[in-house]
């Protein structure tokens, strides 16, 4: 875990150095410049944070729903404790992911929000997450709400993919890589990035990768000291 | 503000870095505070 916390804070670290301080050009000669992105210049950088947080999010949500799964097959407590540490580290990625999009919106599109296919894909999300945890807290009994949660948070893992990968691409929308879309996505959605903006953008991946694991051991290991505490009062 | 913006993009950039770190900065609270709890609850135990 050391290494991962250590690996997580140095990728991190070098995207934010790299990615801020870089220089765009129209014409790079060197590995230290970026190719200008027509339609959107230096908003460009905005992909090496806004993406990598919205792959957490995904990331979050699978992990949740493999941890659901092995709940039902073992109706182990602690599988249930790592599967909603799990989903809401994917629900708070995916609300920061909402906001990082909504404002860079904002100045590539116009407004805060569109209801473009991607964000109202990740605007359902939300609300099938915000649901789960409505459920959880509704319920009592350790057993059933274990239980349901995973059946849940299988079905909603399962979701998860079709809205952030599937649904925009077959939808036509303002978002690169929807349907129809040809001018903005070619550098950004099929990663026809410069070979250095690639570079930066996977260490990012790699980096908030990592993160996730690195704070939901966090999660997982203080809902664990929570659970047995109040287990030992009761 | 939205003409400033518009005008100096990098600061779009920083807005959603630094939106991105309270984000991160939030949830480090959040599991310091319970942790926080669950010490209180071990001294009243003993």
């Amino acid at each position: 875990m050391k290494i991962i916390k250590y690996l997580s804070i140095a990728c991190i670290t070098c995207v934010i150095v790299a990615g801020i301080a870089i220089p765009m050009v129209p014409q790079p000669h060197s590995w230290l410049e970026f190719p200008v992105i027509p339609g959107l210049e230096d908003k460009a950088r905005n992909i090496f944070f806004h993406v990598p947080v919205a792959w957490a999010s995904v990331l979050g949500f699978l992990v949740a729903l493999y941890y659901g799964f092995r709940y039902l097959r073992s109706k182990d407590l602690d599988d249930d404790l790592k599967s909603v540490s799990s989903a809401g580290l994917g629900t708070m990625f995916c609300v920061l992911a909402t906001v990082t999009g909504s404002l860079w919106a904002k100045f590539n599109w116009g407004s805060f929000w569109n209801w473009d296919p991607r964000e109202t894909s990740i605007f359902i999300l939300l609300l099938i997450y915000g649901a789960y945890f409505a459920l959880r807290s509704a319920l009592g009994s350790d057993e059933v709400r274990a239980r349901l949660s995973a059946v849940y948070s299988i079905l909603a893992g399962l979701t998860a993919p079709f809205f952030i990968f599937i649904m925009p691409r077959i939808v036509g929308g303002l978002h690169p890589g929807a349907k129809g879309d040809t001018a903005g996505s070619t550098p950004v959605a099929q990663l026809h990035m410069s070979p250095n903006m690639r570079f930066i953008f996977f260490m990012g991946i790699i980096g908030f990768s990592l993160l996730f694991v690195w704070l939901l051991n966090m999660r997982i290991r203080v809902a664990r000291i929570e659970y047995h505490l109040s287990k030992n009062e009761n | 503000m939205v003409e400033f913006l518009n005008q100096n993009q990098m600061f779009i950039v920083l807005i959603i870095t630094l939106l991105i770190w309270s984000g991160i900065i939030l949830l480090l609270v959040r599991i310091d505070t319970r942790i926080a709890q669950i010490e209180k609850r071990l001294k009243k135990d003993e």
